[in-house]
């Protein structure tokens, strides 16, 4: 056995005779990827994923494979070596049919882990699903409430019957959470010594604010209203989010060490230049508050309200300048809180106004029909032209009759004013929901054509050293209040990289996704309908402000989570393709390749084999033949349609297979995993609560 | 006097059965007191059958013998003594042989091969005899080394190397194994030899044999070869009841034999360690070098693989010495190389001829031009591996490097010439399907990456090519030379990257004009009727599989685009020649 | 998408396995031997039946998972019967060059059938196969009918159709 020295990267590697190049490697702390290689079986050198150069040999070399030579000056991060290593692993990606990720995760703005905390639920283990809820949403009790959830739309269970009722899942354990004698508290990394100054305690200033403090910064909220919760507490009414909720989530972040200095305003009660000079870095989460208005001939006159500025009096309790007679301009979710707002407060009619049809509303459905069953009155195709007044005062509204003509740019159909229709209606009050701009007095930043605050897509930079921006302030304008917590969540991330020197800008991982899915696919399932929510009736509500909503029961929760058909890949997080795959920032895209249709054959009870996501590696045909000494699985077939198999197709235990899952174990994909009986397979990053021992692990 | 029938597969294909037959049956009727003889194939393939009457005197040529002509020579030749001149091969057409050098083929189409008495005529087994007798395996080795033999399957790999590195490592088991896998769509050079003289390269396996300490030798010959099968089995037969095989040849410690297994159907096995697991009974996928198969093949002992047309040589090497064989062809490429010519060419068939002659002199000098008298447009040299060589380039002499600098490789010596009418990205689509097709599916360069250049090239002939085509094509296809674990995916690409490098306006013309210059692309042609031209005569019409044209009687007719599945039956029919295609 | 063709169903057709034993007997010490077993096996039965696969395993002691995996991979295996006459269509350079394609068009609608398929009356069975060697004669067909092979070359797309015409002319004239 004689010893000899070699170099890896720039580092001297003493080797023994016979040794591998990455055996060498491995010991010395350098790694290369690999995807079939496992020191346990026989050598493979299919994948090609550790190539790596070595000077004077014009190829190409597989670091599993190859022995070390004395005098070897290698080098593994070689431009060919990794463009080697990429085209692989997009090959692979490109030939791939499966999904990383569930469509609910991709549709939702955050990435929140719908699938993950969802599986919990149906599992009874709330603790833990709220855990994983909170490493992206701090204030999930209100979000719950209020968002849109886009992850429903995507929802694949739509092709069975509906979509899961996933924001009302998130509420029922962000409540249980609440009403728990220790609600859950992050744990906080030791204190960096940074200060971090945020301007606005909305849901962006709220949760860049959480997360900092969790990576042990220090954190400052400068908010100028009286209390924070920005647009969740005075753009929102209380019948749909009860500011006693937010008041126990916000009281969550101070616990984390966050101060909130309230009726504070930048420019007047503090200057943005001291901020800056004061802090390591400033994180801008004003929003957008100013109505926007209607340009209509007596707009001016009173009796004319901004819907923003409606609710915000409500909010605060304050008198509102509302009539009997009350209309609501717009067709978003602020006119559907405006006009069920202006019903609860006593209005005798309150009519909505749009300019479109109902299918074009964009307010959410649901508030659309609590306010048709409380008994708002929609008038489509309507615009208004002018604001009739009467010494000033509000008289009524001239309405121009449209229809609907051709499509514009996004896709809609664009509405046409009708010749000569005119409507006429009696009102005191027209509140105008058609919009908010953002107000940026006091903060000097580069603003863009919209006067939005510019902000950089990837790091949330503005144009001003170490001052980073998110929410509805920022570049596109005002959103829904998840894509304000993503901006906030990735912001966190960046300052703390930031903060830590080297700043690393957000780039949203590849995954593989299915486009292909239809009803079809899933005609065997057993069809169980959506669960409905307990809530007050119309009556019971239209005149006050009581939560409409009851949350589920635990039994209604476990029964509705179950229903999640589990798309996302159960292997997500130990997947070694996906992983180098983000981490060499592929594009199989480019190929335009369909992936092939493979049908998955020979499972067991404790074995599933999904031969689409297999990329024969060959690792699970080696061990069943060398380890468990059985040689249940082949390879059949040769080139692109080679495929593992057993014997004439049977299942597993036809053969003699053992079932002691080391194939399973060695998979460096979900291609062979393990099958969980009576429980929720949830993909977790850190699984501290499901045991790694295989179920049948007889012969281990 | 000799007759003889040339009875290799082609010509046989060709009905040289038949002409047998016809002769064995007039020798009878007739009281003739001849035997007809057959021999392997002479390579003269465009003129098979072949019949040779040889006389001490003369030796006469006769070409496309069917029953008829053969009943006719026996009558007027061999009876009358008068040669049937209109049946003669013509003196232009025998430049084909004459003009050629023949080493490897030096037996092939002159002898039986099923008869060993005749190959041993011609000093087969001399050269076995010289080295049991009168050399050391070192010194074998030494003489090959001289000779600069470089393997004849497509790498060229000094021959020397290889058996020297065999015979340095240590073990008393080892083996010499005959690559007979002749995978190249378009080469049969191997198939002639082996089925027209087999003795030649067991001689030369028996010496590799000697040189390298080894016991036992192995033909790996592809199943769609029987012939050639049949041909060596008996050939060994006769070997070993002669002493040439089997225990003590000629009297020396030399013990020796051979066995002969086939092939069950996979390109990839013409790979040196996919070849071994064949051998092994396993799927044919390529193993890891090194180490190489010199140190551990197959069943991991000492193994020298070499080609049927190396082995071929060796006999001749070592009887006539190593420099008269280096006295031949170019500085680093000794000796001759078989070249099987096809395609577009006049006359095509088996050309050996020293290293060094260009590719020019091979095709019109010796092949005698284009068919149909068209324009060449250029020659894909080494197969599914190789590249074209377009017309420009025809001075390149062949010999490895400068073929290799042309942009192509000289392969196991398939040479298919191409015309105007040869769409060069189908040819590279056709070979990119080929080799992906036969792809072990073990690597992931491989098996995915050719893949997906085919699914270009595809989209590309089908009219859907797309702008960064041609630049994706380049890059997967260094990316998989770059990645591939065996030849098979380091050469896949070649095709595709050389009518690019060389064609490129061809491309162009596929994906932004959406043409085929070549008119071979179906989806990418439009059948149009010339109005002036066209009589209306109403045959095409007739013709149409799926009515496409309409017209009035003797009126121009017309063709529905929408309709046309471009057969081309209308072209074909049209007396007139009034149907275009572009 | 390959499908799977190992004839998964069993017991629907009994297969003879006397004649297999011979062989099994000659190869079952010898390593290495499983392909040409295969070879000679297919050579009696015209395929490899399932039974014949389960014998050889237990006599070569190889799994018949791997077993599977040989027969596979190489072209030549069958393990579907064929019909009387084997129909193989030259799918090399110089072929293809000549003009294989319309041929092989020529063949498939002649038959009714495609690639790798067999007719119903279990007569002809036709399959691409991969260059036959026999280049100046392209486009070549090689048939082999109960053992003997054929070459057939230079094709038209009407000479192949008359050369299965012919075939089918000769098979009914036994008949009758």
């Amino acid at each position: 056995m004689s010893t000899f020295q070699l170099t890896i990267d720039g580092k001297v590697c003493s080797a023994n005779q016979g040794e591998t190049i990455l055996t060498v490697a491995t010991r010395n702390g350098i790694e290369i990827p690999t995807l079939c290689y496992h020191p346990s079986v026989a050598i493979y050198g299919a994948c090609g994923i550790c190539l790596v150069e070595a000077d004077g040999n014009p190829k190409l070399l597989r670091a599993c494979a190859t022995e070390a030579r004395e005098g070897m000056v290698v080098n593994t991060k070689s431009r060919r070596a990794e463009q080697g290593r990429k085209l692989a692993l997009e090959l692979l990606l490109s030939d791939h049919r499966g999904d990383c990720r569930p469509p609910c995760v991709e549709a939702c703005p955050a990435h929140t882990d719908c699938q993950g905390y969802v599986g919990l639920i149906a599992n009874g283990e709330y603790k833990e699903a709220l855990k994983v809820l909170k490493e992206i949403v701090p204030l999930p009790a209100s979000i719950g409430r209020v968002c849109p959830h886009p992850c429903e739309s995507a929802c694949r269970r739509k092709l069975v019957e509906q979509p899961l009722a996933i924001a009302q899942l998130k509420t029922f354990i962000a409540d249980l959470d609440l009403a728990d004698e220790n609600p859950f508290l992050a744990e906080k990394a030791p204190s960096s010594g940074k200060r971090v100054a945020v301007i606005g305690g909305g849901p962006a200033g709220l949760t860049v604010s959480h997360y900092l403090a969790r990576y042990g910064h220090d954190v400052e909220i400068f908010e100028a209203m009286p209390k924070a919760g920005g647009m969740l507490r005075y753009g929102i009414p209380q019948y749909r989010l009860p500011k006693e909720v937010l008041d126990q989530e916000i009281a969550l972040i101070e616990a984390m060490g966050v101060r909130i200095h309230c009726d504070t305003r930048i420019g007047k009660d503090i200057l943005f230049e001291d901020l800056e000079k004061q802090y390591d870095a400033v994180y801008i989460g004003i929003g957008a508050w100013k109505s926007a208005p209607m340009r209509c001939k007596g707009e001016e006159s009173q009796g004319v309200l901004g819907g923003i500025d409606f609710l915000i009096d409500v909010a605060q309790r304050k008198p509102v300048a509302m009539g009997r007679r009350v209309a609501v301009v717009g067709g978003g979710n602020t006119a559907m809180d405006a006009c069920r707002t202006a019903m609860r407060l006593g209005a005798e009619k309150v009519y909505v106004l749009y300019r479109r049809t109902r299918a074009e509303m964009p307010a959410e459905e649901i508030e659309i029909v609590e306010a048709m069953e409380e008994g708002v009155e929609f008038k489509f195709l309507v615009a208004p032209t002018e604001v009739l007044s009467k010494d000033g005062k509000v008289t009524g509204i001239k309405l121009q009759k449209m229809e609907l003509g051709e499509a514009d740019a996004s896709g809609r159909r664009r509405p046409v004013p009708i010749e000569g229709a005119i409507e006429t209606l009696e009102l005191d009050t027209v509140i105008a929901a058609i919009g908010q701009k953002v107000v940026t007095d006091g903060i000097p930043v580069a603003l863009t054509d919209w006067n939005t605050i510019a902000a950089d897509e990837h790091t949330f930079l503005t144009d001003r050293k170490g001052v980073f921006a998110g929410g509805d302030s920022i570049n596109d304008g005002p959103g829904i209040a998840i894509s304000a917590i993503a901006h906030a969540r990735q912001g966190a991330d960046i300052i703390d990289s930031y903060l830590k020197g080297d700043m690393v800008p957000y780039s949203k991982p590849y995954i593989v996704t299915r486009q292909d899915l239809t009803e079809e696919d899933f005609l065997d399932r057993a069809k169980i309908p959506r669960a409905i929510m307990a809530h007050l009736s119309p009556e019971e509500r239209k005149r006050n402000f009581k939560e409409v909503n009851f949350g589920f029961t635990e039994e209604q929760a476990k029964e509705e989570a179950s229903r999640c058909l589990e798309c996302g890949c159960a292997d997500y997080f130990q997947c070694k393709l996906i992983h180098y795959g983000q981490q060499y920032h592929v594009d199989p895209q480019r190929f335009s390749a369909e992936p092939r249709r493979r049908k998955s054959v020979a499972v067991n009870d404790y074995i599933e084999y999904c031969a689409e996501k297999c990329i024969l590696c060959g690792q699970c045909v080696r061990v069943c033949e060398e380890v468990a000494g059985k040689g249940v699985l082949g390879l059949v077939h040769r080139g692109f349609e080679t495929l593992v198999n057993t014997e004439f197709c049977k299942t597993l235990e036809l053969t003699e297979c053992l079932s002691c899952g080391r194939c399973v174990d060695l998979c460096p994909t979900g291609a062979l995993m393990e099958t969980w009986v009576g429980k929720k397979r949830v993909p977790l990053k850190e699984n501290n609560i499901y045991p790694s021992v295989f179920p049948k692990c007889a012969d281990r | 006097m000799r007759v003889t029938v040339g009875m290799g597969s082609c010509g046989i294909a060709a009905g040289a059965q038949k002409t047998w037959n016809v002769l064995e049956h007039c020798f009878k009727e007739q009281g003739i007191s001849l035997s007809v003889e057959q021999v392997g194939c002479i390579g003269m393939c465009f003129n098979e059958p072949i019949v040779e009457v040889i006389t001490d005197t003369d030796h006469f040529y006769y070409g496309k013998v069917n029953g008829e002509m053969a009943a006719e020579i026996v009558e007027k030749h061999i009876k009358g003594g008068v040669p049937v001149e209109e049946y003669l091969i013509p003196e232009e057409e025998m430049e084909f042989l004459t003009k050629q050098t023949r080493v490897a083929l030096r037996n092939c189409g002159i002898i039986d091969p099923e008869k060993i008495e005749e190959y041993i005529g011609r000093g087969g087994y001399q050269g076995l005899e010289k080295v049991l007798t009168t050399m050391t395996p070192q010194e074998v080795i030494e003489e090959i080394k001289i000779s600069g033999l470089r393997g004849r399957g497509g790498a060229g790999f000094p021959t020397w190397f290889k058996w020297n590195a065999a015979h340095e490592s240590p073990g008393e088991e080892k083996y010499v194994i005959c690559n007979a896998d002749e995978g190249d769509p378009g080469a049969f050079m191997d198939r002639s030899l082996l089925e027209g003289d087999p003795h030649a390269v067991m001689e030369g396996m028996m010496i590799a044999a000697y040189a390298i300490g080894a016991n036992h030798g192995v033909f790996y010959v592809r199943a769609e070869y029987p012939l050639a099968i049949q041909r060596l089995e008996k050939a060994m037969a006769q070997a070993r009841e002669k002493g040439y095989l089997g225990q003590n040849i000629l009297g020396s410690d030399f013990s020796f034999d051979l066995e002969v297994k086939a092939g069950a159907g996979a390109f990839v096995c013409g790979e040196e360690t996919a070849l071994i697991a064949s051998l092994e009974g396993e799927r044919g996928m390529p193993r890891l070098k090194p180490p190489f198969p010199a140190q551990r093949g197959y069943w991991q002992k000492p193994s020298n693989i070499n080609n049927v047309e190396t082995y071929g040589n060796v006999p001749w090497i070592i009887r006539e010495g190593g420099k008269a064989f280096a006295a031949m062809g170019t500085d680093k490429s000794k000796g001759t190389k078989v070249f099987a010519l096809a395609g577009k060419v006049k006359h095509g068939g088996l050309v050996e001829v020293p290293m060094g002659m260009t590719i020019r002199e091979i095709i019109f000098d010796i092949g005698g031009g284009i068919k149909d008298n068209r324009e060449i447009k250029g020659v894909q040299m080494g197969g599914p591996s190789g590249g074209c060589i377009p017309k420009d380039l025809l001075d390149t002499p062949v010999d490895y490097e400068s073929i290799t600098k042309a942009g192509a490789i000289m392969g196991s010596g398939g040479m298919i010439v191409m015309d105007e009418t040869t769409c060069m990205v189908d040819m590279a689509r056709f070979f990119m399907n080929f080799t992906q097709e036969e792809s072990c599916g073990k690597c992931v360069h491989c098996r995915i990456g050719t893949k997906r250049m085919l699914e270009i090239l595809d989209r590309i002939v089908e009219g859907k090519g797309r702008e960064g085509d041609i630049e994706l094509l380049e890059e997967l296809g260094q990316g998989i030379i770059d990645g591939s674990l065996c030849g098979l995916g380091q050469s896949a690409p070649n095709p595709a990257l050389s009518t690019i490098a060389q064609f490129r306006e061809e491309y162009n013309a596929h994906i932004y004009e959406k043409k085929c210059p070549a008119h071979k692309c179906k989806p990418l042609l439009t059948f149009t009727i010339d109005e002036d031209k066209c009589t209306g005569c109403g045959a095409c019409a007739k013709k149409c599989p799926v009515d496409a044209i309409r017209g009035e009687k003797k009126q121009p007719h017309e063709i529905d685009a929408s309709l046309c599945t471009r057969c081309g039956s209308c072209e074909a029919t049209c007396r007139f020649d009034a149907v275009h295609v572009d | 998408m390959k499908e799977c063709k190992c004839g998964g169903k069993s017991g629907e057709i009994r297969t003879d396995l006397s004649e297999l034993e011979p062989i099994l007997t000659k190869y079952r010490n010898i390593p290495g031997s499983l392909i040409t077993v295969l070879q000679q096996t297919q050579g009696i039965y015209g395929y490899l039946p399932q039974e014949a696969i389960v014998a050889i395993s237990k006599a070569l002691k190889i799994k018949i998972a791997k077993i599977m995996g040989v027969i596979t991979f190489y072209a030549q295996f069958r393990l579907n019967p064929i019909g009387k006459h084997l129909i193989m269509v030259c799918q090399g350079t110089a072929c293809h060059v000549n003009g294989s394609e319309k041929v092989a068009e020529a063949l498939a609608e002649e038959l009714s059938i495609q690639p790798g398929e067999t007719t119903p009356d279990k007569m002809f069975t036709l399959e691409n196969v991969a260059c036959l060697g026999c280049c100046s004669m392209a486009p070549v067909m090689m048939i082999q009918s109960q053992g003997n092979n054929e070459v057939y070359g230079p094709l038209t797309p009407k000479s192949a159709r008359k050369v299965i015409r012919d075939i089918q002319a000769a098979e009914r004239g036994e008949a009758e």
